[in-house]
């Protein structure tokens, strides 16, 4: 009896080292669930490609725990049910527990909600809605990356150390829009009240003639511009503000990026103009500098702005993966909570009260010369230190963090 | 098609596809039950589809306002009242849709073909867009997420979160539904809509109010396509503008051209085809739409019967009874 129960164990011991064998050549999935078709292709190939390189950089140096990490692009359409669709696919065809995105808040709310039911975890580098670790945040969403409260607090910070008194702002008519300027004009009058905020426009999405808002903005008198425009709302509000004789400089949430300043054409119409992000490439670190040359010289060109970010955040992630030990989702959002990562662009601490990563933002203007490229770009950038432009814990909206 | 008349032969594939579907979950992986389980919501939503298009002869191109109401009311709902049932959220959404197929419908059916087409068109228009602007119920771009609750019935207590439990739960209740439907087009109202369709001035003659007629069966359809909705949101847990917007009109009108406007259970079908179609394409190509474009475009100058007619042709040519207007809808046309 004891002899076959001793067998029983050695087979017992063989079958378990086999099977952990075959394990850990298995590799680690992240599902990229990014825009890889339509409008917004453009936004989601970049996003990937940082996502890419960070999993290509962590298996060149031996994978992660010893397996490789195997990046699977999942084209959203920037539609919540075709991302939760496909993500549920994966989920229970091939078991994959980590994914990330960057595009569309409406897709990280529906990924959130899929997570918490499913047992996975998400994290997102570039959807900047507040409530997505407020009101709507649990325990499987992290965000190692911007909000638009963090960017709108740092662009008024940035308003309040340079002393300027007369500001205006102009933001799309819509939630997001919304949200931007109400927490800039916020964090403005906390800092100084003194400051005075001269005009507040509000124009629809997808605009093509700025004239009448501009002509308004002249008339108000404005030394600085706030604006949270993005994509072509941005880019032709740039190009139409100077030529019509407004002088004020634009502070921007997206001014730091290049394809939008190649589309422009008009050095300028961007020159002078304020950007805050949470990766450049102008960041003044030694990491950073290190990180762009390593990945110019792999790619041939820069890794701007949404590489940057979808860069930082993969590595944020793989470090926590690294600190549990393991890809058990539960022991990893664990692991995060708290952890530290010194990346390219300064220390991210991630928040166990939001699961909003605590991190500094990059303030640069935009300038002529520059090494990168030959049209104009955001020159050396100043940090704004995490701590600045944190929103205290019991301000979030968050509940459902619980232990 | 299967006739009333009890034809041992027409009813075992039935009894067969029942009882499929029912073991499905034993010898299926967990992604297909999934995947099975969208097909069925789509399946009702294209059969009232094919309610209104195929037997009533409306083309219309708002259903997805009724959908989307449906989807909305049930995500709504589920967030602001604590407590509500699975069966109470469904039922409200039906009776949203059906007000706005009441208020729609007055509207809308003052007109006929193209006219009606393209009022359609703008009256999902408008539900899009109080969908977008009303941020503060709807959730505008963000959408809603929905928590399924758990079903609690006459003693019965099921964990819908379970996605097999949830195939079920759908099959079973959606199942009902789609046969109720089948009961419809055999009703007195079933057949005038019908009989409208194909001579409306002598129904007139023979002392039926045709608007009336149309009314009712625009209403039940919408209704329907809100119930399909308010599974929509169940299914996905999460309801965003996608549900109310043209999109879904067109995929609705690709699931009922594939399957065919031609028979009852073609749009269930198309439902079917569709799915996993998309399933398929999508892991193959990021542009599938082009291919289901072009399948669309295929269906309609080369099959206009769809799948389903071309399986009744096949059939019959096999019987040796071909040339039998297989792709006309229902056997219960009049000279």
């Amino acid at each position: 009896m004891r002899k076959l129960s001793c067998a029983l164990l050695a087979l017992g011991v063989l079958f378990g080292l086999l099977t952990t064998g075959a394990l850990a050549a298995d590799t680690i999935k992240l599902g990229v669930v990014e825009p890889l078709s339509g409008t917004f292709k453009d936004i989601g190939e970049r996003y990937l490609a940082g996502v890419q390189y960070a999993a290509d950089e962590i298996n060149a140096a031996g994978g992660l725990l010893g397996r490789k990490v195997e990046v699977i692009p999942i084209d959203s359409e920037v539609k919540p049910d075709v991302a939760t669709r496909k993500a549920t696919k994966l989920i229970l065809k091939e078991g994959v527990n980590f994914f990330c995105g960057g595009t569309g808040s409406s897709v990280g709310a529906a990924m959130s909600a899929l997570m918490e039911k499913q047992g996975g975890l998400f994290f997102t580098y570039g959807m900047d809605a507040a409530s997505l670790t407020g009101e709507k945040c649990n325990r499987h969403f992290f965000r190692p990356g911007g909000s638009t409260d963090g960017r709108s607090y740092a662009l008024a910070q940035w308003v309040v150390k340079n002393g300027y008194k007369r500001v205006a702002g102009i933001a799309q008519d819509y939630s997001f829009g919304q949200e931007a300027m109400a927490a800039f004009k916020k964090k403005l009058k906390e800092l100084d009240p003194t400051v005075e905020m001269v005009a507040e426009l509000y124009h629809p999405l997808g605009t093509k003639d700025y004239a009448p808002y501009i002509s308004q903005l002249i008339a108000a008198e404005p030394e600085v511009v706030f604006t949270s425009n993005w994509g072509n709302d941005l880019m032709l509000l740039l190009k139409q503000g100077k030529p019509m004789g407004l002088k004020a400089k634009f502070v921007c949430y997206y001014a730091n990026d290049d394809v939008l300043i190649k589309g422009i054409a008009d050095d300028e119409a961007v020159i002078g103009s304020i950007g805050a992000e949470v990766y450049m490439l102008s960041i003044p670190t030694e990491a950073n500098k290190a990180f762009v040359k390593k990945y110019h010289e792999a790619k041939g060109h820069y890794p701007t702005w949404l590489i940057g970010k979808g860069y930082t955040a993969t590595m944020f992630w793989a470090e926590a993966v690294k600190k549990a030990g393991t890809t058990n989702v539960r022991k990893v959002i664990q692991a995060w909570e708290g952890l530290s990562y010194d990346g390219p662009a300064g220390t991210w601490t991630m928040r166990a009260c939001d699961h909003q990563a605590q991190v500094p933002y990059w303030i640069g203007e935009i300038v002529k010369e520059n090494p990168f490229f030959d049209h104009a770009y955001v020159a050396d950038a100043t940090m704004i230190p995490a701590e600045d432009v944190a929103v205290p814990c019991e301000e979030t909206g968050c509940k459902a963090m619980g232990k | 098609m299967r006739r009333r008349s009890g034809n041992p032969g027409s009813v075992f594939p039935g009894i067969a596809l029942v009882g499929g579907l029912l073991a499905a979950p034993l010898f299926l992986p967990l992604y297909h039950v999934n995947l099975l389980t969208e097909v069925i919501v789509f399946a009702l939503y294209a059969v009232s589809y094919n309610l209104l298009l195929g037997y009533a002869g409306l083309l219309s191109f708002g259903h997805a306002m009724f959908f989307g109401t449906g989807a909305y009311v049930t995500a709504v709902a589920l967030a602001h009242l604590p407590g509500l049932s699975v069966g109470s959220a469904i039922l409200l959404s039906v009776a949203a849709a059906t007000l706005a197929g009441v208020v729609t419908g007055a509207l809308l059916l003052r007109h006929k073909g193209s006219y009606f087409a393209l009022l359609t068109l703008a009256f999902n228009a408008l539900f899009y867009a109080v969908a977008t602007k009303w941020h503060s119920v709807t959730g505008g771009d963000d959408g809603l997420s929905v928590n399924r609750p758990n079903l609690d019935f006459l003693g019965v207590h099921l964990d819908l979160s379970d996605i097999t439990t949830f195939y079920y739960f759908a099959l079973i209740t959606v199942g009902a539904l789609i046969g109720y439907c089948w009961h419809f087009t055999h009703t007195a109202m079933g057949r005038t809509v019908l009989l409208v369709r194909e001579n409306e001035e002598r129904m007139k003659f023979l002392g039926y109010d045709t608007n009336i007629s149309r009314l009712l069966l625009f209403t039940f359809t919408g209704a329907l396509a809100g119930c399909a909705g308010s599974y929509y949101a169940l299914f996905f847990e999460f309801t965003s503008i996608s549900a109310i917007s043209i999109e879904m009109t067109t995929t609705v009108l690709l699931m009922t051209f594939i399957g065919g406007t031609g028979s009852f259970l073609g749009p269930v079908l198309g439902a079917l085809v569709y799915t996993l179609l998309h399933d398929k394409l999508s892991d193959i190509t990021d542009r599938w739409p082009l291919i289901m474009g072009l399948i669309f475009i295929v269906m309609v100058l080369y099959v206009p019967g769809g799948l389903s007619g071309l399986i009744v042709s096949i059939r019959e040519r096999l019987a040796g009874t071909a040339g039998k207007n297989a792709a006309q809808p229902l056997e219960g046309r009049k000279p």
